[in-house]
């Protein structure tokens, strides 16, 4: 155990130690985060290019509508309190139909093309009162990217704003009763009230919002799952790297290939158990100088901790063994991706497991060991409580699945650390591990 | 004593029998030297002594004690290919191997070994930065930093320059006073004929040779003329008795055949020039090496062990 101990400072150290490591200790929530915060940064970058825009109105009337709303909104809405522009303008004019409409159609298409207009929409003359035929009550917006163009949301908003009046007109309701019509109330999402454990009172159920019930548990797995990739998935190339410069080699002249693949594995656990304290430290920190400590599940972190150590050392296992296979480069790459798989499936389960933690497809899936440190951790760190067997069971499954994983890793390792020429097909492998 | 046994192993590759049947003693505060043509069979036996490979069959003791190898502190192996971590400064390495070999004292002994090699001053370098000669030198001073009982050296002399092959030799020596045992391997016959107390050769898996470098001669008896003549190779062609003429330039060394009065040749050659050394002698290990391993060889050369 005192040379797994000597190796595990060894492979620290080295990973510690390299410019590497502090690059990717600063990346990393950059690119957990970079979306949201490549978001933050380019909103405010709009396009103030004015937009023009044609209308051909067969309701006579909201087409019209959208014209005066066009002109008031450039006349109030584009700037800010000091006078700059911050939005770009609507012009919005009205055009006839002509009798050819396909051709009055394509020669405006033409227009939009040659950048003389932004778009144009053609309002169909039942939109006020649409009958059966749907086809007489559409709003078409013609643009070159009609489906993410602003504009055609400005259009739908205002010309909805006005046919629901005029409806309400048409009624005969009376307008200080209109204002009640319209206001729409959203159910509000809300956890479980529970009993305080030290008063022995009723605590007021908090107020889960819908940012909380995603983020909290895809940083989580975010987490775990940026671990294993910086700290199991590189000891296939270290592995294969070391057989192949020979170091295994000398290494295995005083120790065995046991203590060898538990020191690299473990190494590389004790470097990523030092980036996940200090993300996790940071972030406590920095969450609770926003105000915003509730947010923390400090119940969940243990649950956290034991699963990323044995998630990163059931993988590392896996991998290490997969790099002692290995004796070049190119054979580490051809196997890199498919042992990558039991990793990255969690990451596409994430969404239906959010959205029904209880479900028994979210309970089974996240039973299975391989995904269980990711799975489980989700379920758990959703508002939602899941049965406390349940992460129990997913435990010892795992517990069970890391043990079975350093058994048979070790038994392949061994017999593969020293083989020399071509990678052993997977029969040969599995004949390593039942035969030793 | 024998401090390492070998006792019957056989180890196959597929169907390539790299090692056969092989027996071996070594006894303590020797010197072994394992000869061979490449892809004989030393490395496999060498990575089995140091229990890295598993004999399909057979028994391994080392220091009376079955198949302990690389888990037996004392024991130091010198691989026959390089392997130090690159990133990693000179003196750092060496006390990384020395902690994981339990060694006391370490920092003094590690300034010692440099010094020995003349290499305090890579001290603080990263091991990238040695060259081929100064990184084997570091290699084999991990290998012996702790002084095992057991030293086990896969090509130890190779791409090495006289000076530091000198220096390596000498604390071999040295370690053989202290009492290790040491087992090397070399393609170097002069090497292996001055340092080994015990020769070995392997050849195709199998023992062709083991004992000391006299009685390995004794079996091949004194076939060999050393021969210095004015006329060089010409003054010995066509005689009737000689099997094989080496011709060094200055010397030839003639390997008479089986049957043959040296003293018929040397008449023969006296005949026809002048003849200004002649010497009756057993072949060289060099000889008996080339004899044993040519692809031409017949069942007859190999002595039977």
């Amino acid at each position: 155990m005192n040379k797994v101990w000597i190796l595990v400072k060894r492979e620290y150290r080295a990973a510690v130690k390299t410019k590497g490591f502090i690059i990717s200790l600063v990346l990393l929530p950059i690119m957990m985060g970079g979306g949201l915060a490549a978001v933050l940064i380019f909103e405010d970058k709009v396009d103030l290019t004015d937009r023009t825009v044609l209308v051909i109105d067969e309701s006579e009337s909201v087409g019209r509508f959208l014209v005066n709303a066009s002109k008031d909104r450039n006349a109030n809405s584009i700037t800010d309190s000091i006078g700059e522009k911050i939005f770009p303008a609507y012009y919005f004019d009205l055009v006839q139909k002509e009798g050819d409409f396909n051709a009055q159609k394509l020669a405006l298409s033409d227009r939009v093309r040659n950048k003389d207009i932004h778009a144009f929409v053609h309002i169909g003359p039942d939109v006020l009162n649409p009958g059966t035929d749907r086809g007489k009550a559409r709003i078409i917006y013609f643009a070159e990217n009609a489906p993410m163009d602003p504009v055609k949301g400005w259009i739908s908003g205002n010309a909805n704003s006005f046919i629901r009046q005029e409806r309400v007109k048409q009624l005969g309701i009376d307008q200080a009763d209109v204002q009640n019509l319209f206001t729409w109330i959203d159910a509000e999402g809300m956890g479980l009230v529970s009993v305080d454990s030290k008063t022995g009172d009723v605590k007021d159920a908090r107020k889960s919002s819908e940012l909380e019930s995603i983020l909290v548990p895809y940083i989580m797995m975010m987490l775990i799952f940026m671990m294993i990739m910086m700290s199991a998935i590189p000891l296939l190339s270290a592995v294969m790297e070391e057989k192949s410069d020979r170091i295994a080699e000398v290494l295995l002249g005083s120790v065995t290939p046991t203590q060898f693949m538990l020191g690299k594995v473990l190494g590389g656990l004790a470097v990523s158990l030092t980036i996940a304290g200090i993300y996790i430290l940071g972030a406590v920190f920095t969450v609770n100088k926003m105000d915003l400590g509730h947010m923390i599940p400090y119940d969940i972190l243990p649950w956290f901790f034991v699963y990323l150590i044995l998630a990163v050392v059931m993988f590392g296992t896996f991998m290490a063994a997969l790099g002692s296979s290995c004796n070049d480069s190119k054979d580490a790459q051809n196997i890199q991706f498919p042992a990558m798989i039991p990793i990255i499936i969690p990451m596409f389960l994430l969404m239906p497991v959010l959205q029904n933690p209880l479900s028994n497809f979210s309970m089974w899936i996240s039973l299975f060991p391989p995904f269980t440190p990711m799975l489980m951790l989700v379920r758990q760190a959703t508002p939602v409580t899941i049965p406390i067997w349940q992460p129990i069971a997913g435990l010892i499954g795992v517990l069970l699945f890391t043990a079975i994983v350093v058994w048979a890793g070790g038994r392949m390792f061994r017999s593969c650390i020293i083989m020399v020429g071509k990678r052993p097909k997977f029969g040969t492998m599995m004949k390593y591990i039942i035969k030793g | 004593m024998n401090i390492i046994e070998l006792e019957g192993i056989t180890k196959t590759y597929g169907n390539h029998k790299a090692v056969d049947d092989l027996t071996l003693r070594v006894p303590k505060g020797s010197i072994y030297g394992f000869i061979g043509p490449n892809g004989s069979g030393k490395t496999t036996t060498i990575r089995m002594i140091m229990n890295i490979l598993y004999p399909d069959s057979g028994n391994i003791k080392l220091l009376g004690k079955e198949s302990l190898g690389s888990t037996l502190e004392n024991v130091g192996y010198l691989p026959e290919e390089r392997g130090l971590y690159k990133k990693m400064k000179v003196k750092d390495l060496i006390k990384f191997h020395g902690e994981l070999k339990m060694v006391k004292d370490l920092d003094s002994k590690a300034d010692t070994w440099l010094r020995k090699f003349d290499l305090s001053k890579w001290a603080d370098k990263k091991v990238e930065a040695l060259s081929k000669g100064m990184s084997q030198k570091v290699q084999f001073i991990i290998t012996v930093i702790d002084e095992p009982e057991i030293i086990i050296l896969d090509e130890p002399f190779s791409g090495l320059d006289p000076v530091n092959a000198e220096i390596i030799k000498e604390v071999i020596l040295k370690l053989r006073d202290n009492g290790s045992t040491i087992i090397f391997s070399t393609h170097d016959m002069s090497v292996a004929e001055k340092m080994c107390d015990y020769i070995f050769m392997i050849y195709q898996g199998k023992k062709v040779l083991d004992g000391t470098l006299s009685s390995i001669q004794e079996k091949f008896g004194h076939d060999t003329i050393r021969i210095q003549a004015e006329d060089g190779v010409r003054a010995v062609e066509g005689i009737p008795g000689i099997e094989k003429v080496n011709d060094f330039g200055q010397v030839m060394e003639i390997r008479m055949a089986p049957g043959t009065d040296s003293q018929d040749i040397l008449n023969t050659i006296m005949s026809k020039t002048r003849v200004s050394k002649f010497e009756l002698t057993a072949p060289s290990l060099n000889d008996i090496f080339i004899r044993i391993a040519r692809p031409e060889n017949n069942e007859d050369h190999v002595p039977s062990m």
